[in-house]
Parts: structure tokens; C-alpha cells; sequence
């Protein structure tokens, strides 16, 4: 079966991530996980952390006090990328624009508030406050409602490929006709409760437990962060003609299936691309299932980008991430194919055009 | 002409409800007039309310790596496979779209937020806390069948499985997979109790839905999965269709975290989004499957809705609301009301909405109670809403 081409274009990109709030592309420079303080750990432990800031003043007029982490970063995020697209929502029919947030853990700070209200005054006795903001939904539903946007508001999950559904999701949503902008957004916030269980199950880098420089083996080092797309139809005219394009979507798939080559194969027609971008989970490995199967599809035709390490660490919500890291990593243009895989969960393949 | 690519049908349902499991079990309770809503204080300590169970799940194994969520859901999916009249590995290719609220929460204890660590190093607590994310359910669902396509999770809150239905409509147009199996579950948990109770949005007693006396509204529990193609997939494997889904729309209405827009300005609009897509008019539909919760916000905005929405109809729109029999399954919801608007479509049947007497005053719509209306019914609309103004509206017409 050929998808139909998805023929969308990225015009906009903002971000919330240890690199800070930060409107298009992040600037290369390496990174290490911080000590987390935002709970009492017996001994050092570490995570890419996003720093604390006052969304008042990265978008001013933004009230977010009694809102999850994750639900600032989303408002944030998405007010920057729109502000990179250039789009001034005044003169945008915003019953046209729709929301699509990619999320693994959902408002998992207020959860935890939510089961220590109740562990305190008893299940009669919690917040009422705080439990529409418990939603995994509520990140979303806060980015139209603080923007006005009036068209459809999803919030999708995959296990691996959370952000690629996203992305995904939104370029269907455009090519039905359903949206003329999609706000894609795809992240996590860290909390006690989601590294307790990382560490619990054995699945953290040495590197959460000491200064040492990160080793490839040995697991990964969770991180935090919400990364945001504009995304536009390519054609119907529906691009401004002063509109920047960072990459056209020309098609997606994933699926559980064990031969995801097979798959992929058609949606390349024959072509090499000239980058594969890995994505992924586990630790940042150059031997990963994800790489192999990036050298197969390429040969030496193509340009490799290992997965990142803080982008690895949000599990399946770092697509979007990894494309950010990538697109600003090298100068390149041609065919370039965003790809994940995940075991016995399958796999996930955007192709996109680099201008 | 029909475009046989292009038309999305229903070939299998799959239900888990308050009356048992499959579609027959739930229409032969809803025809009975039978209410499930009955007193329960066993759900947390101190909790008394009226609530509607499933009674053929029993309560959460503390080992299983399902939770109640993913067991639901599971089971309303083989249901909808049995039901499609075809075996499993005719689904091998299938996507899944499953929408939930709840996730893994129903498995997870006040003991966690005190203690993490130790808590997980209990008995089955690494498992139960796999089981969290929302996502967990369509993984369960795929893995449990061996189904190998695209699989997604959808969560936005009370209009979730209406809207996975819709999604997974889009992504048979896109070609994604051949079948999708789409729907929503939710269980029963003391978290999302407590937070409905803490918002004081419960009735303590059977909800009125549309009632100008109504007090609020009654959570269920259940699931229920449609089997989706496109027509010409159906053709293809000689597949039965029990329903075309003609029409889908999704808005949102940006206004507050929990409240509708009282006017309905974002619902009207997806109805009328949907009516475009479906090329029907208002004229056209034959019963409006309703939100309906009982709350005092939403049966007003809703009630507003259809007035704008079916403004110029010659007769008055006939709704009722199934949540007045087993409540209020969240994220199942969408997904259990798309199941009783396709049975209402087969039978010709329009439900009543229970304990209504004395209805909001709503000259455009005919609120339905009483007995069982029959009657040919080639179109009707299943219409949900959920926390942060989502809505979604389904039209579902005759296969015949």
C-alpha cells in the first residue's frame, strides 16, 4: 500500500529544553545533564534538566501558575514557533488552525501532587484545581485556548514514536482538509515518580550517577523538554510567500511490522537519501538496530546522524528534537529520511525535502 | 457517485459496557429500559455515589501487566473481531487507534507519590507503573492480538474515543493500513472519582441528562473498538457492513479548561462541519446520539448547539442521551455512543433519555423520553465534548 504524499512544510520552530526557551533551530554546543534538585535523591543523580524561567517573560502576558511544567513549556514553546513562522494569528482564521501534542507521561508533576493531595487529606479531600490539569490533554487544550485556536485539539501517544505520530497526525489532519496550520508539539517533563521508575528498572546511564563522561553502553540519561512545529500545507497556496521553510514532510509510515525496510523501501522510490536522521531509545549507540538499518537503506550514499543523547532521553517524545538537532547540526539539502526503530515495537520513517 | 476508496465503513463492533459484553448484550439492555447507575461505596474509602460497573472484569490483578484500562479494551476488541465474522489474522496488517483517560492509573496507589522507589520495588509495582501512559492500551490491545500495523493512543479527555475514530478515518484515507481497529475504554479508578467529586460535577444519585432539575453527572466504565476500512477493502474480503461512517469533524473551543462555551459556538461548528463533509443537511438526520453528562454547563451549551446548528430544520431535532443508562465512561464514552448510534441506525430504534421530565427549553430540539421511538433511520450523529473544549461530532448512515 503507497501512503499518499503528506506534502507539508515546517515555516516555524520553537522550543523549551535544557537548551532553554529558544525560537528556531538550537545552536550546537555540547551538553551535560545537571543535578536534580527538584526532589531530595540520597545521592547525586543526574538528568538534562530544563533550567527554571518565567514564561511571563519569554511571552509576555502568559499566566501560568497553577499549570504543569509541561503545560508552560507547550504555551511557551508554541508562542515561539508560531512567532518563527512569521504568523500573525490576527490574520489567520483560527477555526483553521489545529493542535497536535505528542506526549508519553502527560501532566506527570501534578499527577504525583494530585496522589500526595490524596495521600494527605484522603481521596475526598484532593484539589479540584488540580485535577483538570492532570489531563494529558491539558498541554494542548491550554496552547488553543491561550492562542485562540478553534480547530481540531489531539493528543496522541506511541510508546517509541510519539513525536513521528504526532508529525504524522498533523499532516493528515492538513492534507484532508481538516486544518490549514497545524501547532505539532511533542515532550515530557521529568518527575520523581518517572525516574524512580527508570532508575528502579535498571534502564540509567551510569553518567545519572556520577560526573563521568557519558559512555555509549550502559543505558540512557532521561531529559525534559517540549520541542513545537508550524506546519503548513506545501501546496493549495496555502504557504505566505515570505514564509521560511525548514523542511517539506513528503511522506510518513510507521507500524509494528518486524521488516520495516520492506516498508520503507516504496516510500523512497528508488532514490537515496542524502541524510538519515536516527531518532530512537535506549542508549546513544552507533551500532543501535536504528543506525544498522540506516546504513542498509543508504549504503555510503548517505550522511548519518546518530541519535543525541538529550533527544534519546525523552523517550518517544524526541522526535522532534532529534530533527531540530539535526537541521541545525549541518548544512545539507536533498532527500533526508527521519527514522526510528524500536525492536519488536516497529518503527517510524518521515521523509522530508531540505531546501 | 460513490467513491469506493474514499468511503469509510463499519464492519465489526466490539463492546464491553454496564450490561455485559457485545453489541446484542447492549442493545437488549438499552431496549429494556434497564438503568446499570447503582449506589457503590467500594471504589476508594469514604466514597458514596452512584456509579455503573463492568461486572464481567473482575478487579485489577496486582501482577497482570494489563491494567482494568488495557483488560477493557482487549476484550471489546476481540469482541469487535468475533463480531466482524472474520479470524484474527485477517487483522495482521490492522492499525489501532485506542483512546483513553484513565491509562494505568486504576493499578497505582496514594503510596507512590510518598515513595516511588520502594513502591516499585513491591511486588508487580515496575509493571503497574509500565502501565501509566495512555499509550499503554493500544500496545496492549495490538500485542494481545498480534496485530502489526500503525498504533496510537489518543487522549482529550471525555471526546477521546469519538475523535480516535475519526483520526483512525484520516489515516484510512492516508492509506496508512487496510482495517483499523478504533475505539476508546476507560475503567472505573478512585483518581479520576475523586477529581470529578473534588469539582463537585457528581449527581449522588441517577443523572437527568437535559432535565432542568439535573444535578450533575455519573461515571462509568467500559469499552467498546470499531472495525474500520474503506468500502473497497470491505468489497475486496467480502466483509459484512453493519455502517458507513459518512461524516467526522473535530473543533475546539478555546475557552476554558473545563467549561463548555455556553453558547456551543465550538460544537455547533463541528456539527455543522461534519453535516458539510457528510453533504447533508440538518434536514437529513434522523437522531442525535448526545453528550448529554447532566451537568448544569454542558446540557446548556450542548442544548444551544443544536439550536444553531439545526436552525432552519422544519421539524425539531431528536436527542437523547445514553449516558442517563450507565453514565459517564470518559474516554470510552465517544466510542460506546458511535456503538449505540450504528445499533440505533440497524434497528430503528431512538432511545429516551431516562428520568427526564421536565426538559431545558429548547424549541428546536425533540428531547426524547419515554418509550422507545421505532423508525427508519438512515443517518444519525453521535456528538462528544470533553475538559478543554474538545469536540468531535460522528454521522453514521445505513449500509444499505
Amino acid at each position: 500500500m503507497t501512503p499518499n504524499s503528506l506534502a507539508v512544510t515546517i515555516t516555524g520552530i520553537g522550543s523549551v529544553s535544557p537548551y532553554g526557551p529558544l525560537t528556531g533551530l538550537i545552536p550546537q554546543s555540547p551538553l551535560e545533564p545537571g543535578i536534580i534538585t527538584a526532589w531530595t535523591t540520597a545521592e547525586l543523580r543526574r538528568a538534562f534538566l530544563v533550567q527554571p524561567f518565567r514564561p511571563a517573560s519569554v511571552v509576555p502576558g502568559l499566566k501560568t501558575r497553577r499549570l504543569d511544567r509541561l503545560s508552560a513549556w507547550a504555551l511557551v514553546a508554541s508562542s515561539l514557533a508560531i512567532q518563527d513562522a512569521g504568523i500573525d494569528l490576527n490574520q489567520v482564521d483560527r477555526s483553521r488552525v489545529a493542535v497536535v501534542f505528542a506526549t508519553a507521561f502527560g501532566c506527570v508533576e501534578l499527577t504525583e501532587a494530585f496522589y500526595l493531595s490524596a495521600a494527605a487529606n484522603s481521596w475526598n479531600g484532593t484539589d479540584p484545581s488540580t485535577f483538570p490539569e492532570t489531563l494529558p490533554s491539558a498541554p494542548a487544550s491550554h496552547v488553543s485556548m491561550f492562542h485562540g485556536l478553534r480547530g481540531p485539539n489531539v493528543t496522541v501517544s506511541n510508546k517509541y514514536f510519539a513525536g513521528e505520530t504526532a508529525l504524522i497526525q498533523a499532516a493528515s489532519l492538513l492534507r484532508n482538509g481538516q486544518a490549514d496550520i497545524a501547532i505539532v508539539l511533542a515532550g515530557d517533563a521529568l518527575a520523581r515518580t518517572l525516574y524512580s521508575w527508570y532508575e528502579v528498572a535498571g534502564l540509567l546511564s551510569p553518567a545519572c550517577y556520577n560526573s563521568e563522561p557519558m559512555s555509549e553502553a550502559g543505558g540512557f540519561i532521561p531529559s525534559e523538554g517540549v520541542a513545537a512545529f508550524v506546519m503548513e500545507l506545501s501546496d493549495r497556496g496555502a504557504i505566505r510567500s515570505d514564509a521560511r521553510s525548514y523542511a517539506r514532510i513528503r511522506s510518513g509510515r510507521w507500524a509494528t511490522a518486524s521488516q520495516p525496510a520492506e516498508i520503507i523501501g516504496p516510500m523512497l522510490d528508488g532514490s537515496v537519501p542524502s541524510l538519515i536522521v536516527c531518532s530512537g531509545n535506549g542508549a546513544p549507540c552507533a551500532t543501535s538496530p536504528t543506525t544498522e538499518l540506516a546504513r542498509a537503506i543508504s549504503g555510503d550514499g548517505a550522511g548519518i546522524i546518530l541519535p543525541q543523547p538529550f533527544a534519546i532521553g525523552l523517550a518517544g517524545t524526541g522526535a522532534l528534537f532529534h530533527l531540530i538537532l539535526a537541521l541545525g547540526s549541518r548544512p545539507n539539502n536533498g532527500q533526508a529520511l527521519l527514522l526510528a526503530t524500536a525492536a519488536a515495537s516497529g518503527f517510524a520513517a518521515l521523509l522530508l525535502e531540505l531546501p | 457517485m460513490t467513491d469506493i476508496h474514499k468511503t469509510i465503513v463499519v464492519t465489526g463492533v466490539g463492546v464491553v459496557s454496564p450490561y455485559g459484553i457485545g453489541l446484542d448484550c447492549l442493545q437488549a439492555g438499552l431496549l429494556s429500559g434497564k438503568c446499570c447507575l447503582a449506589p457503590t461505596k467500594d471504589v476508594y474509602p469514604g466514597f458514596e455515589g452512584t456509579t455503573a460497573q463492568v461486572r464481567a472484569l473482575a478487579a485489577d490483578d496486582d501482577r497482570s501487566r494489563y491494567s482494568r484500562t488495557d483488560l477493557l479494551a482487549i476484550m471489546a476488541a476481540q469482541d469487535a473481531i468475533a463480531n466482524s465474522g472474520c479470524d484474527s489474522s485477517a487483522f495482521r496488517e490492522s492499525g489501532i487507534v485506542m483512546a483513553n483517560t484513565v491509562g494505568g492509573l486504576t493499578g497505582i496507589d496514594t503510596g507512590i507519590a510518598k515513595d516511588p522507589a520502594a513502591w516499585y520495588r513491591r511486588s508487580g509495582g515496575l509493571l503497574r507503573g509500565a502501565s501509566y501512559p495512555f499509550a499503554h492500551v493500544a500496545d496492549a490491545v495490538g500485542d494481545r492480538l498480534g496485530v502489526r500495523g500503525p498504533r496510537c493512543a489518543i487522549s482529550v479527555a471525555c471526546a477521546s474515543g469519538a475523535m480516535a475514530i475519526a483520526l483512525a478515518a484520516n489515516m484510512l484515507l492516508d492509506g496508512a493500513a487496510p482495517i483499523i481497529l478504533a475505539g476508546g475504554s476507560d475503567p472505573l479508578c478512585a483518581f479520576t472519582l475523586s477529581g470529578f467529586n473534588s469539582l463537585r460535577a457528581l449527581d449522588p444519585n441517577p443523572c437527568s441528562p437535559f432535565d432542568q432539575n439535573r444535578n450533575g453527572l455519573n461515571l462509568g466504565e467500559g469499552s467498546a473498538v470499531l472495525v474500520l476500512e474503506t468500502l473497497a477493502g470491505a468489497i475486496s474480503r467480502n466483509a459484512s457492513v453493519m455502517a458507513v461512517l459518512r461524516g467526522w469533524a473535530m473543533t475546539n473551543d478555546a475557552f476554558h479548561p473545563t467549561a463548555p462555551q455556553k453558547q456551543g459556538v465550538g460544537l455547533a461548528d463541528c456539527i455543522k462541519l461534519s453535516m458539510e463533509m457528510a453533504a447533508v443537511r440538518g434536514d437529513d438526520i434522523g437522531y442525535v446520539n448526545a453528550h448529554g453528562t447532566g451537568t448544569p454547563l454542558n446540557d446548556i451549551a450542548e442544548a444551544n448547539a443544536y439550536e444553531a446548528a439545526f436552525r432552519g430544520r422544519k421539524n425539531p431535532i431528536p436527542v437523547s442521551s445514553t449516558k442517563s443508562y450507565f453514565g459517564h465512561c470518559l474516554g470510552a464514552a465517544g466510542a460506546l455512543e458511535a456503538a449505540i448510534t450504528i445499533m440505533a441506525i440497524r434497528s430503528g430504534t431512538l432511545l429516551p433519555t431516562l428520568r427526564l421530565s421536565d426538559p431545558i427549553e429548547s424549541p428546536g430540539v425533540d428531547w426524547l423520553r419515554g418509550e422507545v421511538k421505532r423508525q427508519p433511520l438512515p443517518l444519525a450523529m453521535s456528538v462528544s465534548s470533553g475538559f478543554g473544549g474538545s469536540n468531535t461530532v460522528l454521522i453514521f448512515g445505513s449500509a444499505r
